[in-house]
């Protein structure tokens, strides 16, 4: 039902598109005298790949949400101001949580709309799909997904958050606020970012200190948990670092309670840092640790999104939605640089972004610069901690807004 | 580590009991009606959203919410038989095999509209307790639904056994026409049958809300270990499942904490394919039920 509502919103859009081509090459042909007008009314589509369906559609729901409100927020600020103030218009496909789907999706998405750029997937599994038609089309795909193999032999590819290695290294650093001679328990699920995540972690254990006294893949979507935990508390580890969405994870933690194992745990990001974890998990998730690529409580700005995500959603902005307005507004900050609504400008446009203030640089950091790669070279990591039912930055000293909660 | 052999061997056996109720429905189902029903894992998940609001809304115990939802499940069960079912009954088993898949696709996705992929926990007092001794520790919640589990098993081993309406339903998969010469309706059996198996998931339902979450998609984590419990235990043979569902859980669990916490299905997998390889039939032999 769902699917074949999106479908028909799809054909809708892909009408008043082509009615917008036929009335401009009317207007074109007929009064080209007053050029000006339909270029006033020009509106430059932005593609938004999430899976809305299937077994990632929780994080993909909150991502479109996140992502009609950036479009409302640069499109209320005037617009694009450098193409007379066209407005953004945001082209949703839903990628079905498939990495199949994800393919046809994009190319169609593509072929099927004069596109400016592409957000998505959240995902990065399917995010490392989206990225290859993107980069096959020439079409700038910016995102939020931390996998550093989005980073390999992309031209078009842009991430401006903190990368899966990134992640690691907080991890571990943040290990040693709970004890001096951390004893590390990795378990990860077998998906591009378990694997990616958990790999940054073994390579960098040994420089930053930490031992790492189990490193076990587990298959994502499991029944029980209780046998993983098992071995976990056979390995005599005092931090346990989960690398799991959300279902897993609620799993995980509430065996670690039935067992009555007293270890720290890092949730990671993913699921952890989502409103419906403290939801699902409840007292239980107070003092546990997690890293985010953005927290709605770095600075001012996105305190201020965070409060409009809360109105419209009744949730606070998780990483992926404030990242989403993040990205959305350094596309426009390219797209007002670049003049133009062609991909390859915008493309341009985006690698030559430097910005340090206002909602575009709303990163840990504050500061937003693509390398050659694609990468944010200001980009880092925030340590999150649950406290009082509400995700607060704890780490690094710079972007900590509350001191640990130990317990 | 004979502790966390031990300990393994508990967990294991724990979710073996889980996967016994989902098994023995779809082996009852396959047994009597001679149909494979592929939408058995999203009756599970049906189970558990009705326990899931019967318990935020009313404030009801999900284990205690058991009551509502077997019968509930029973029910549609029946609907489903009479109204779907009976009509693709016949020598070809192609329109049976789509209209199951075509209900599991619609209940699933119907699930995604209604509740979102949201996941939904109920927190009872016995949810993150256990009880400990000798190092060793048994969660409340998994005790409760296990010995739940196998009595409801052994009912239905009972029923089937000693009840008329149990031996008619022996006797109409034995063989339909002679039983129906026997004075048997086929018709009311099936029925019977397919509402009891539906009872079963809607109880693995009510079961696992106490620590489990409660998703559209999680029936379909159930259902393959179901199928895999049916074929090793032999198809149609109820106490065939519920060994083969206990087997299995142990194997998964000793996977996982000895060959690699990916492995447990791999464990799992070898020890179903061995097992056929010396047995065909699967564990209950040349005999079904």
């Amino acid at each position: 039902m769902k699917k074949s509502n999106d479908r028909s919103r799809r054909s809708g859009v892909k009408r008043r598109d082509f009615l917008k081509l036929a009335g401009g090459s009317l207007a074109a042909s007929g009064i080209a005298a007053i050029p000006t007008i339909s270029r006033a009314a020009e509106t430059i589509n932005i593609g938004a790949l999430y899976p809305t369906t299937g077994s990632m559609a929780q994080i993909g729901v909150g991502c479109v949400a996140a992502a009609k409100l950036a479009v409302d927020m640069v499109n209320e600020a005037g617009g694009i101001k450098s193409m007379g103030g066209a407005k953004l218009n945001l082209v949703i496909s839903d990628v079905q949580s498939d990495t199949t789907v994800t393919r046809t999706e994009t190319d169609r998405l593509i072929n099927g709309n004069k596109l400016s750029a592409i957000h998505g997937c959240y995902a990065s599994a399917l995010t490392m799909i989206a990225s290859e038609v993107c980069e096959r089309a020439k079409v700038p795909l910016i995102t939020g997904s931390s996998s550093d193999q989005l980073n390999k032999g992309r031209h078009y590819t842009f991430t401006p958050f903190a990368r899966a290695s990134q992640f690691a290294q907080a991890q571990l650093r943040m290990s040693k606020l709970v004890s001096d001679k951390p004893k590390v328990a990795v378990i990860f699920e077998n998906t591009a970012f378990g694997t990616s995540t958990s790999n940054g972690l073994k390579e960098l254990s040994a420089g930053e200190g930490v031992e790492i006294v189990m490193f076990e893949p587990y298959s994502a979507g499991f029944t029980d948990a209780s046998p993983l935990i098992n071995k976990v508390k056979a390995s005599g580890a005092n931090t346990l670092f989960s690398l799991s969405y959300l279902n897993d994870l609620i799993l995980i933690v509430r065996t670690v309670r039935q067992v009555g194992l007293n270890i720290a745990i890092n949730g990671g990001s993913g699921g952890f840092v989502m409103p419906d974890f403290y939801k699902n998990v409840g007292k239980a998730a107070e003092g546990l640790q997690g890293v985010a690529h953005w927290n709605h409580d770095i600075n001012a700005d996105s305190q201020k999104v965070n409060a409009e995500f809360k109105k419209r959603t009744g949730e606070f902005a998780f990483e992926y939605a404030g990242g989403l307005v993040a990205q959305t507004f350094m596309l426009a900050d390219a797209l007002e640089r670049a003049a133009s609504p062609d991909p390859k400008k915008v493309r341009e446009a985006l690698s030559t972004l430097d910005v340090s203030s206002g909602y575009a640089a709303m990163a840990p950091g504050g500061k937003v610069k693509f390398g050659p790669d694609g990468k944010n070279i200001y980009g880092r990591p925030v340590g999150v901690q649950w406290q009082n039912t509400d995700l607060v930055s704890i780490f690094p000293k710079e972007d900590a807004r509350a001191p640990l909660l130990k317990i | 580590m004979v502790g966390t052999i031990i300990q393994a061997v508990i967990n294991g056996l724990l979710i073996g009991g889980i996967y016994a109720l989902v098994s023995i429905g779809v082996t009852l189902i396959f047994g009597v009606v001679k149909i494979v029903n592929f939408a058995q894992g999203e009756f599970v998940m049906i189970g558990m959203y009705i326990s899931f609001f019967l318990s935020t809304q009313l404030g009801i115990d999900p284990i205690v919410s058991l009551v509502v939802t077997m019968p509930v499940l029973f029910v549609v069960g029946v609907l489903v038989q009479h109204f779907l079912i009976r009509r693709v009954l016949g020598p070809n088993d192609m329109p049976q095999i789509f209209l199951t898949f075509a209900l599991s696709l619609l209940l699933l996705n119907l699930s995604l509209m209604l509740f979102t992929a949201n996941y939904r926990t109920v927190h009872t007092w016995y949810s993150d307790e256990a009880f400990h001794f000798a190092g060793l520790y048994v969660p409340y919640a998994k005790l409760i639904a296990f010995v739940v589990a196998m009595a409801l098993s052994g009912c239905l081993w009972v029923f089937l056994r000693t009840t008329d309406l149990g031996k008619a339903m022996r006797a109409a998969s034995q063989n339909r026409d002679v039983a129906s010469l026997m004075g048997i309706n086929p018709d009311r059996v099936f029925a019977v049958a397919f509402g009891l198996a539906l009872a079963l998931a809607g109880a693995a339902g009510s079961l696992l809300m106490p620590f489990q979450s409660a998703y559209p998609f999680v029936g379909q984590v159930f259902v393959l270990m179901a199928f895999i419990a049916v074929v090793l235990g032999t198809l149609g043979n109820v106490i065939g499942a519920l060994v083969a569902s206990l087997l299995m859980g142990i194997a998964e669990s000793l996977g996982i904490q000895f060959v690699g916490a990916d492995s447990g299905l791999l464990v799992v997998f070898v020890m179903f394919l061995l097992t056929l390889v010396f047995k065909p039939n699967g564990l209950g032999g040349g005999k079904a039920r």
